[in-house]
């Protein structure tokens, strides 16, 4: 090969290397500007994970180091070769006879194979030492303060309080708040009636997949007072981007009085006038929506939806765009799968409005106010 | 000889011995049934582990296996019995037919192709009648939860298996009546002997894991 | 001379119609082509949905992609770019190259081969008819049930096309192990088959064992969409995991199958650009195997989230892995370590691979700590993880290969400074699209989602790796200049332009249909080394002898005399080019046949 365009090989590859250099110092720049607080911190992602807001969370991210360290060791060691030999064993002019042509050296291929084995064999027993103190508890039978039975289903969370009978099912892409007693266990019992999806909160650092079919259940202690945001990490169809939670947790006093102040009876609705339109409608299934998908009321009259949910896997609700000066109107509660439940939106302006659930914001209708 | 035939000899593939030089290894098409055999062994790997792994997960949860109400369905009674008997012998009458044509007696092979033949037609009729017995008696379908869609896509499957073999097997009764074979030249008798017996095979594991294990 | 015989041969061919010739040759350098022309042009699409996606992502906010397009995209990027581009491009080269490198004159079945072939766009237009019948697969390409399960036609299409290329592969798997074990030139033993024929043995077997399992679990998907089947469905008493199970039992051997032949290519490139040989040989074998053997042993790592898998055993075997792949990184810089490295553009990318497929092996290290795995399963760390191993890994593998290979195949050589500008933005555009997906991950960006929350830093690294993946694309278009050009040369390509140590090298380029007019004594694993640099093979042939080498019982072996001895006659008094070899009678299994004494009687 010609040896005249060597200078513009080397130049080519100084030129790569500089840029390539630049990418790597401004990533471990902005790394070790910080290490990330997450999706509710002030901090920008770094190389470390979020700042763990859990006891199992603390195992993990004490863990990291260890492995993160040795990959920047592995990294810098054969990126290093790979430079120094790139430069030091270009061909020469002076290059005309080959080169020593060696086939192998048995020491060297016997200690870069058992080094190599020895650093994963340690890696793997602190692995397993780890996995079993972040998932040690969910084994153990000891009683846990709270327990919560999380329902995923497309594309909404329902938690349940089984011991305080509380029951909530989130609206719209913010979804339902589990509030949890700080320093205490918390054992999650994930159930799923669709299709899989997955109960991750990055601040725990952990996630469990939510079954069909089967119930995944594990423990939590939450170590500080805060918001923690969750999303549905298995990918579960169309809203599967929206299908968001939060845990709060809060002290023990404060989570007690968030009990007691749910589970006092609702005010129930004032009833509807006696000459309120009431329509029926029924809720058939997410694919296929309401029936009918037209309604029509009065304008300007106050009017009364009875829904009945004929699906047999997922609650819906009722909701009208554009009704309040704030925007789009969403009612409560929930009607469950095979249960009913009875709305009374505002009187509406003449007009056309969209109706829809806003659990599953696809299914939808048309409202006709007056002519 | 000219250099064109040289030149055979190095480039093309041998299908016998040329010229008394004895063959080195596995003949390349009967090689290249071989590996398709392996690669179908995995296939039927596949469903009989989503059979295994029901099974466990049943039993493993306390429910029953065969699942509740379905236990007596699957028994190994006359139908099934007659038909792996038929299945295990025109394995028996393939061999004979391969052990005949290596001999040079292409008649003795003729004779056995067809008794094989026959055998793995009676086969499937035993085997569509069986499914008919269990639709039509039993309501039982592959709708009829894990445990009919299991049955009958392993079942299902190995039929098309016998019923691809018995293509293979009449292309070489016709070719074999047609004079094409010779005690030397029969490299697509082994081959669809070969896949025979793994089709026999299969049904004995499919036979024993449905019907007896269960 | 073998000229004159051949002579009247090549005047006797047909001359047909350029469509009808290529509609149905057998030529497994006709069909190579077409796997190779026919994947680059599915990695333009499979392309440009990727940066449609890319664009959505760019900033939070739904711009232009509704959700139910967006997963559409998501599924179809995925599908195309394994099942239609690398898989298809590295069976293409693999077609061309592997006879050509054993000696043969084609495949072992080259009418199966052609099937193989057409199999792959019908499959191709399978998979892109879900958008003529309202709405194309929509559930990734890993299609988990019970959400596969759901879904229109589009997603029973996906299946019949995953079906009709999974069956195109097993029979490619069966003609390249028939065509390596059977059809191997003489002296050509298995321990001294080019790097590049090795891998494709391993990967041939990894399709031959992976692939049907991913048919069955297909199938069982089929039955449960359209005629009741309950293999899925918990109310029926079956099992969703059973998908996973069944789908990555057949995964994770196929991301071996995707990275293995990139492998080879690189093996191949960097002892021919350092004027080494290959240093350790045989441990580049054996790891080889045991990457293909381990990879079978892995598949649950993907569902350490599930609750249902034993984990100590699949992070075990998941760590395991990383020796062999160290033991081959290793082998790759001793063989460049005191060599004389010419940095022509295949070497750039065999370097770039060493130097980011790096990357991709250490993030699937972190993946094996089960705990981490728990916080980065499903975030973009696995998006980071898997496309620096595909892009900088088989990417970049295959673009080695087709610098590296496209003089033989054409005649011509491409353009250096080209390929460089367009190494230069691949490289680059790489690590900006993909390096940033690593701190998202950890930040917890979950994947698969068409928007995400404006959360600190979020919007900037999105945004960098949309640039990112925009510098890709533009890589592109040097690439497509550079083939356009080099295409409308003549064809003055020598016959060994890289001076290489293989077989393909010692014939014309392109090659003439039959491939070899003579072949050259196979001693050593470089058979082209050895004829050019006589002096220095006679110590090249003796090591290979001396280590214990093992001989394949299936094919006649050199006369002992030969084998730690200079072939006599055989100095190199050969001038560049000039392949034919002046031997003597000591050595009767060098010469071409028609050439040989006669000792028997022919037939």
């Amino acid at each position: 090969m010609p040896l005249v365009g060597l200078r513009k090989r080397v130049r080519w590859l100084s030129a790569s290397s500089l840029v390539t250099a630049a990418v790597a110092v401004a990533a471990i720049a902005a790394a070790c500007a910080g290490q990330g607080t997450g999706v509710t911190g002030d901090q920008p992602p770094g190389l470390f994970p979020v700042e763990p807001a859990s006891e199992q969370a603390q195992y993990i991210f004490d863990f990291y180091p260890v492995i993160f360290w040795i990959a920047v060791g592995v990294f810098f060691l054969v990126e290093g070769l790979l430079l120094w030999i790139v430069f030091r064993y270009r061909r020469q002019a002076t290059d005309v006879d080959l080169p020593s042509q060696t086939h192998g050296n048995n020491l060297l291929e016997v200690l870069w194979t058992l080094i190599p084995a020895a650093i994963v064999a340690v890696l793997f027993v602190f692995t397993v030492d780890t996995l079993g103190k972040v998932e040690r508890t969910a084994d153990s039978t000891d009683q846990p303060d709270l327990i919560v039975d999380v329902t995923g289903f497309q594309w909404q969370w329902t938690f349940d309080y089984p011991l305080q009978e509380l029951s909530f099912t989130g609206s719209g892409n913010t979804g339902p708040v589990m509030a949890v007693p700080v320093n205490e266990t918390v054992r999650i019992r994930l159930h799923a009636t669709d299709v899989i999806h997955s109960f991750y909160v990055p601040q725990f650092l952990y996630k469990k997949d939510v079954v069909p079919g089967r119930v995944n259940e594990f423990d939590v202690v939450v170590r500080e007072p805060g918001v923690y945001a969750g999303q549905c990490a298995e990918f579960c169809g169309l809203l599967h981007a929206d299908m968001h939670f939060t845990v709060e947790a809060m002290t023990r006093s404060d989570f007690d009085a968030w009990v007691t102040q749910n589970q006092q009876a609702e005010p129930s609705l004032p009833p509807p006038p006696s000459d309120a339109t009431t329509v029926q409608l029924t809720a058939i299934s997410i694919a296929e929506g309401f029936e009918p998908t037209e309604l029509a009321i009065p304008a300007d009259s106050p009017w009364v939806v009875e829904l009945t949910n004929a699906d047999t896997v997922a609650p819906h609700d009722f909701g009208v765009r554009g009704a309040t000066p704030e925007g789009d109107w969403r009612g409560d509660p929930d009607a469950q799968p095979g249960g009913s439940a009875t709305y009374q939106p505002p009187p509406l302006a003449a007009g056309t409005y969209e109706f829809f659930c806003t659990i599953h914001p696809n299914m939808v209708g048309t409202l006709q106010a007056g002519q | 000889m000219t250099a064109d035939s040289q030149l055979v000899q190095v480039a093309h593939v041998e299908e016998d011995s040329h010229a008394g030089h004895p063959q080195q290894g596995v003949n390349t098409a009967l090689l290249g049934m071989l590996l398709f055999i392996g690669s179908e062994v995995m296939f039927f790997a596949g469903l009989f582990a989503a059979y295994f792994n029901a099974r466990a997960s049943a039993l493993s949860l306390g429910q029953p296996w065969p699942p509740e109400g379905l236990g007596h369905i699957i028994e190994p009674g006359l139908i099934p019995i007659v038909a792996t008997i038929i299945l295990v012998l025109s394995s028996g009458s393939m061999q004979w037919a391969l052990w005949r044509i290596r001999k040079g007696d292409r008649t003795g092979m003729n004779r056995a192709l067809g008794v094989t033949l026959l055998m793995g037609i009676v086969f499937l009729g035993m085997q569509a009648y069986d499914y008919y017995e269990l639709l039509v008696h039993y309501g039982f379908g592959i709708n009829s939860g894990i445990y009919g869609t299991l049955f009958y896509t392993m079942t299902g499957f190995h039929g098309a298996h016998v019923f691809g073999g018995v293509i293979g097997i009449a292309i070489i009764l016709l070719r074999g009546v047609a004079g094409q074979f010779s005690a030397r030249h029969h490299v697509a008798v082994e081959a669809v002997s070969a896949y025979w017996h793994f089709v026999d095979i299969v049904w004995i594991g499919l036979f024993f894991t449905l019907y007896f294990l269960k | 001379m073998a000229t004159t015989t051949l002579a009247p041969r090549a005047a006797t061919y047909r001359q047909r119609s350029w469509l009808y010739e290529w509609l149905t040759t057998t030529d497994h350098k006709k069909i190579g082509a077409l796997y190779i022309t026919t994947a680059f042009l599915f990695f333009l699409l499979g392309g440009v949905f990727a940066l449609l996606i890319r664009t959505e992502l760019a900033v939070p906010g739904i711009q232009l992609i509704d959700p139910e397009t967006y997963n559409q995209l998501f599924t179809i990027h995925g599908t195309t770019m394994i099942f239609l581009f690398v898989m298809p491009m590295m069976t293409g080269l693999a077609n061309y190259i592997v006879p050509l490198q054993i000696g043969a004159a084609d495949m072992a079945f080259p009418r199966i081969n052609a099937l193989s072939y057409w199999m792959v766009p019908l499959g191709g237009i399978l998979l892109f008819s879900g958008y003529a019948v309202g709405g194309a697969a929509n559930a990734g390409w890993t299609g988990y049930a019970p959400l596969s399960a759901q879904g229109g036609a589009g997603l029973d299409l996906w299946l019949m096309s995953l079906v009709l290329l999974g069956m195109s592969s097993v029979l490619g798997a069966i003609n390249f192990l028939a065509t390596i074990f059977k059809m191997r030139a003489p002296g050509l033993t298995l321990m001294r088959m080019p790097m590049f024929v090795w891998n494709t043995l391993v990967t041939s077997v990894l399709l031959l064992f992976a692939v049907p399992v991913l048919t069955a679990g297909l199938m069982m998907l089929f039955i449960d969409r359209n005629y009741g089947g309950g293999f899925f469905d918990p109310a029926l008493g079956g099992n969703p995991i059973l998908w996973q199970h069944v789908f990555w039992f057949f995964g994770h051997p196929e991301v071996y199958i995707l990275i293995l032949p990139a492998f080879g290519i690189v093996t191949e490139i960097l002892p021919v650009f350092s004027r080494k040989p290959l240093f350790g040989y045989k441990a580049f074998v054996f790891a080889t195997a045991s990457i293909g053997a381990l990879g079978f042993s892995v598949w649950a790592h993907h569902m350490f989230t599930t609750g249902a898998v034993f984990l100590p055993f699949f992070s075990f075997f998941t760590f395991l892995i990383a020796v062999p792949t160290g033991i081959k990184f290793f082998n790759w810089l001793a063989t460049m370590w005191r060599g004389q490295l010419r940095l022509d553009t295949p070497m750039l990318y065999a370097i770039g691979f060493i130097a980011l497929f790096l990357i991709g092996g250490l993030d699937g290290a972190f993946l094996a700590v089960v705990p981490f795995d728990f916080h980065v399963q499903d975030t973009y760390w696995v998006v980071s993880h898997l496309h620096y191993v595909l892009v900088a890994g088989s990417v970049f593998g295959i673009f080695a290969g087709l610098f590296y290979w496209f003089p033989k195949m054409t005649g011509r050589m491409l353009d250096e400074r080209l390929g460089k500008f367009q190494w230069l933005l691949l490289f680059v555009g790489t690590n900006l699209a993909f390096f940033p997906q690593h701190l998202l991950g950890l930040d917890g960006m979950i994947r698969r989602i068409v928007d995400y929350n404006n959360n600190p830093g979020w919007t900037e690294w999105n945004f960098l790796s949309t640039i990112g993946a925009f510098m890709i694309a533009v890589s592109v278009l040097p690439f497509l200049w550079n083939v356009f050009v080099t295409l409308r040369q003549p064809k003055t390509a020598p016959d060994d332009p890289w001076d290489g140590n293989t077989l393909e090298w010692a014939t014309t380029s392109p090659p003439p249909p039959y491939n070899f007019d003579a072949l050259p004594p196979v001693r050593s694993e470089r058979p082209l080394f050895d004829l050019k640099h006589g002096a220095v093979a006679a110590h090249a042939v003796a090591l290979p002898a001396q280590r214990g080498e093992t001989h394949d019982e299936t094919r006649a072996d050199a006369p002992e005399e030969v084998l730690g001895e200079p072939i006599e006659g055989h100095e190199p008094q050969v001038a560049a080019g000039e392949e034919t070899p002046q031997v003597s009678e000591a050595a009767p299994d060098a010469l071409p046949h028609e050439e040989r004494p006669r000792t028997e009687p022919k037939k």
